[in-house]
């Protein structure tokens, strides 16, 4: 063995990495299956999947996706979704990032109570919520306003926003700070000019998860929007199942369409995420 | 010296309260449309697949042609969704205009919202003519709803199901069917669908059997009650447990649909997979779209629920109610004059040959209905003692459901006779 | 430092050159008045509160006030019953029943969920082929929305449906049950139609844990004589602690959250067998148009969440952010 490099120790894992390659398979199976049941089940007629639930297309079919793609209300239901899902985030990640800096680079009396006042949001899902949500929306005669929809969304994202970003945003030096300081920028200078670029990877997390979150919601736009053009894309994928519910054929294509936002956006922003939460566990 | 330390968190509390404050007192008014102006009426039914969906269309689009100022915005909604959007809608600044009604307690519970309009004056000329049953659409004796159509609960029947299992004739009393589907049972067929998972097939049953079991006098006062605490309830809750225990239905009765889907149970006997099904006389529209044979309507059939010997009700009673619209108070006169417009003859002839409708309101439509099996229902429907409104519709809302929740807990085997009938007093109001 | 009217004072603060005299170079502004934090701090908190207080807070508010009326919505409110819609929630079998299903979830979570995912992303953090590929396939369904989910799985699982058919394909015919109707077997169908959405989501949680974990610490156990196993479980696992618990703490969320899905798939049923203290909540509180009641089972709901997130902040995450408490503050 040369001295030059340190070498690894050989470790005999031959039957551990069998056993993650094996893993790995059925984990795929496992997700992938469903997934593409229903993608390809798009392709198919009704019939041919009433006939045999398991078989693949024949002929292949392209009339379900052509029908739902060349749909306006398809279409309105991702823009209603784009809408609020940007909206949320983009004042979840605002005024969380401002919240967690706040938190976390600032010593005031209080502020663990304040953490801990958010953390403790992190609890109250906003299905159970719903109702006095809906009640208190009700009073404010925004129903059918998709702001009734994204504002509760970004209040309900602030929590796990803040518990990402404080961690980041604490680690970060207190010399870079000082340093900021001699050059003379104010503390909030040095927030936006140098703090949050640092924090990229850390944004770029919440954002992603505030998004899908929104993305994702379907209590609050069911009890908020009467009207079907006010549909976001969960309201749509449920409310098309139950209208063309003799089409099997056309919801697997709906809903195949209705995933791929979502992924499309995931596999985007997938290596942010990941990096974005090992940063947090650490601290 | 706490409060002025931490400022942030008081000062953001303040604002968080004046915010509210400020907002709680803003309500957004519905512009309310100006007499003889041009209006747009949004029309909530629950016709969300063909027949039924084009038909209203059609029937928007000729009133709006023959009254230019009057513009319709249709919204289908499927049927189980109702009892959650209604409500919300009716608590919110904007309600549909007109919108699917089903009638009875419901509809009263509905009238305290306060928006629901007084049709009593606009339809005093001509409501007559729909016969008594529009009562049904009545809350204190005003006028809150008119009925398009009508509906009796019976039997529909496969006969081709039939003669496979040796089966000739309909069943007469509750022993017959008894007999019937264990016949059907030898042969291998599904004797009776259900739609369970919705709750509502499952109490048709229940209420049947009260029906055989309970004198109109006692029903009707006890459902005013909200109380039903005469043993004959009791009774009816035994008689279902025997046939219950016939175990009659489909394979995973208990999560099938009423009518989502081929395999809902009235996809299943439109497709030849059950022998029959106790559902209202709207399955002959509900049952075109999930069939994969198109021939399938001539070979179905009809029968009334079956006598019950002893019972001390009405064996010739039967269950149904029927369909109208409600009009909401921002809607002006507009809606009261379509609402007539759908009840006249011929537009009540054009939703039954659209099969949107199968038994009209109007009785001048009767000689639209083409199909035999109809038409043996209509009879039935003219010479049925009395027709007694479905329970949870003849029941304010919480009561209803939770009748519902309790008949569809029994039929999971839970909950005894004496328990489905004390849960009417469940119900909040 | 003592404390005049703000804005006056922040005003006199010399800045710079206008003042005539260049200011020595100040490293940390001990002299800037702690009116100037202040208000930076309201700048920063108050936005996030406001919508926080107004959107997660304040609906608590407003869910305790109508809780003690009898209401169905319409009309006016003037039926003041007091605390008899919690005793009646409380007392009730339903909501008893809804209770224990969110637990048994949440139980079958930690006692199911969390040693597969830990095992797999151990097994995962390996290098190996694809894994970056992997990671993408095992976070999808987190993605998907629950009500495609719902949906997706509600066509599945139908009797006769697509996994009864692969089932009896690889000759496991025997194990079809009737995954939606049968009353046993419904609220296990939940679960795991939730492990699928969910599980990934933790697997990749705790990945990231363990790519915080240096390898050298693993690989001196190692040389030091520890089997593999040892060495994970005496090294590894500890170290993931943190990680362990923030799962823990989501995975309560989401078992306490229930409602998508199951409310798509079975509104509950059948016979409340798969009822949720969620759909319990909109079945009562909206379907029934009993507003008041469902107000008071949304605060009982509320008192059990906050309960869980107090204990748990206290007694285990307590440690995670001691160390934290200490480093460099500002």
């Amino acid at each position: 063995m040369t001295a030059a490099a340190p070498a690894r120790p050989r470790r005999p894992l031959r039957p551990a990495t069998l056993a993650s390659y094996a893993v790995g398979v059925v984990l795929v199976v496992l997700t992938v299956v469903p997934l593409l049941y229903v993608v390809i089940g798009g392709f198919r007629t009704t019939a041919q999947i009433n006939e045999s639930p398991t078989a693949l297309p024949h002929p292949w079919v392209w009339s379900n996706y052509r029908a739902i793609v060349t749909s306006s209300l398809f279409w309105r239901f991702v823009g209603n979704s784009a809408l609020i899902a940007v909206v949320a985030t983009t004042l979840a990640v605002t005024l969380g990032a401002m919240a967690a800096f706040a938190l976390s680079r600032y010593a005031f009396k209080g502020r663990e109570a304040v953490y801990l006042l958010f953390t403790v949001g992190l609890l109250f899902p906003l299905g159970v919520a719903s109702l006095p949500l809906y009640l208190e929306l009700r009073q404010l005669g925004w129903l059918e306003n998709p702001f009734a929809v994204a504002l509760p969304e970004a209040a309900f994202s602030l929590p796990l926003t803040i518990v990402i970003l404080r961690p980041f945003m604490r680690a970060v030096p207190a010399e870079l700070e000082d340093a900021a300081v001699v050059d003379g920028t104010s503390r909030l200078g040095f927030f936006v000019r140098i703090l949050l670029p640092l924090s990229g990877p850390a944004l770029a997390t919440v954002a992603v998860l505030a998004f899908v979150t929104s993305w994702n919601t379907y209590l609050l736009p069911l009890l908020v929007f009467s009207d079907t053009q006010h549909f976001t894309l969960p309201l749509g994928v449920a409310n098309f199942q139950t209208q063309y519910s003799q089409d099997t054929a056309r919801i697997l294509a709906f809903t195949a369409l209705s995933m791929v936002p979502a992924l499309a956006f995931f596999v985007f922003a997938e290596r942010r995420i990941v990096g974005g939460l090992s940063g947090s566990v650490k601290g | 010296m706490n409060l002025r330390r931490r400022p942030a968190l008081a000062a953001s509390t303040l604002l968080a309260a004046a915010l509210l404050a400020l907002t709680a007192c803003s309500s957004s008014g519905g512009s309310s449309a100006k007499k003889g102006g041009p209006v747009t009426l949004t029309w909530w039914h629950n016709a969300t697949t063909d027949p039924g969906k084009s038909a209203w269309q059609r029937i928007a689009d000729a009133y709006h042609s023959a009254h230019p100022k009057v513009s319709f915005k249709v919204q289908p909604i499927q049927n189980e969704q109702f009892t959650t959007k209604v409500p919300v809608a009716l608590q919110g600044d904007n309600p549909p205009d007109v919108y699917q009604q089903w009638g009875g307690g419901a509809l009263a519970t509905q009238v305290e919202s306060g928006k629901l309009m007084d049709l009593t004056s606009a339809t005093q000329g001509w409501i007559g003519q729909l016969g008594p049953g529009a009562k049904g659409w009545q809350a204190g004796g005003k006028q809150y709803g008119v009925p398009y159509d009508y509906h009796i609960v019976g039997f529909w029947y496969r006969k081709d199901l039939f003669q496979q299992a040796g089966i000739t004739g309909a069943p007469a009393t509750i022993d017959d069917l008894k007999a019937d589907v264990a016949k059907l049972k030898a042969a291998h067929i599904a004797p009776v669908a259900i739609g369970s998972k919705d709750r509502w097939p499952d109490a048709f049953w229940w209420e049947y059997f009260v029906l055989r079991e309970c004198p109109q006098a006692t029903v009707t006062k006890s459902l005013a009650a909200k109380s039903l605490d005469d043993a004959c309830f009791t009774k009816a809750g035994e008689d279902l447990k025997d046939f219950l225990a016939t175990k009659p239905f489909q394979n995973g009765f208990l999560g099938t649909p009423a009518q989502q889907g081929a395999g809902s149970s009235a996809g299943l006997v439109a497709n030849g997979k059950a022998a029959m099904e106790l559902q209202g006389d709207w399955e002959m529209a509900v049952m075109p779209a999930l069939a994969t044979d198109k021939n399938f309507a001539d070979k179905l059939g009809w029968f009334p629920f079956p006598s019950v010997p002893g019972g001390g009700g009405d064996q010739q009673a039967g269950l149904g109610g029927g369909d109208g619209f409600s009009c909401t108070t921002k809607a002006t006169d507009a809606c009261p004059d379509f609402l007539k417009y759908v009840a006249s003859a011929s537009v009540q002839r054009q939703l039954v040959q659209a099969k949107a409708a199968t038994l009209p309101a109007n009785p001048a439509a009767n000689d639209a209905i083409s199909d035999p099996t109809l038409k043996v229902v209509l009879a039935y429907l003219q010479k049925v003692g009395y027709n007694q409104l479905y329970f949870d519709q003849a029941l304010p809302t919480s009561n209803g459901q939770a009748l519902n929740e309790a008949v569809a807990n029994f039929f999971a085997g839970q909950g005894s006779p004496k328990a489905v009938a004390d849960s009417v007093k469940q119900g909040g109001s | 430092m003592v404390e005049t009217t703000p804005l006056v004072l922040r005003k006199a603060v010399p800045t710079g050159p206008a003042v005539g005299t260049a200011p020595p170079p100040v490293t940390r502004p001990r002299r800037r008045p702690a009116t100037r934090r202040r208000l930076e701090l309201l700048l920063l908190l108050a936005p996030a509160l406001t919508l926080f207080v107004g959107f997660v807070l304040a609906p608590i508010a407003v869910a305790v006030y109508y809780s003690v009326y009898r209401w169905n919505g319409f009309g006016p409110l003037d039926d003041v019953v007091g605390f008899a819609n919690y005793r009646q929630a409380l007392s009730d079998p339903v909501f008893q029943h809804a209770i224990e299903h969110n637990l048994v979830i949440a139980l079958l979570s930690l006692v199911v969920q969390l040693p597969i995912s830990i095992g797999v992303a151990l097994l995962l953090n390996r290098r190996m082929h694809g894994r970056a590929v992997l990671r993408l396939v095992v976070f999808a369904p987190y993605v998907v929305s629950e009500a495609v989910t719902a949906v997706l799985w509600l066509l599945i699982l139908q009797p006769g449906g697509f996994v009864d058919e692969v089932l009896r394909d690889v000759g496991l015919g025997h194990f079809v049950h009737l995954w939606l109707a049968d009353s046993d077997l419904v609220l296990y169908t939940m679960f795991a139609v939730v492990t699928w959405k969910y599980i990934g989501f933790g697997i990749i949680l705790l990945l990231a844990g363990l790519q915080g974990i240096p390898a050298e610490l693993r690989e001196a156990a190692l040389l030091d004589g520890a089997t593999g196993w040892q060495a994970t479980r005496f090294v590894t696992i500890p170290l993931l602690g943190p990680t362990i618990r923030i799962w823990i703490f989501l995975s309560m969320i989401g078992s306490l959250q229930l409602f998508d899905i199951v409310w798509i798939m079975t509104s509950g049923g059948p016979a409340n067998a798969s009822t949720t203290m969620a759909t319990y909540l909109v079945d009562r509180g909206f379907r029934r148009y009993e507003f008041g009641y469902g107000s008071a089972v949304a605060v009982i709901l509320f008192a059990i969440c906050f309960v869980f997130a107090l204990l748990y902040q206290r007694f285990a995450l307590r440690r995670d952010t001691d160390g934290a408490l200490t480093r460099g503050l500002a």
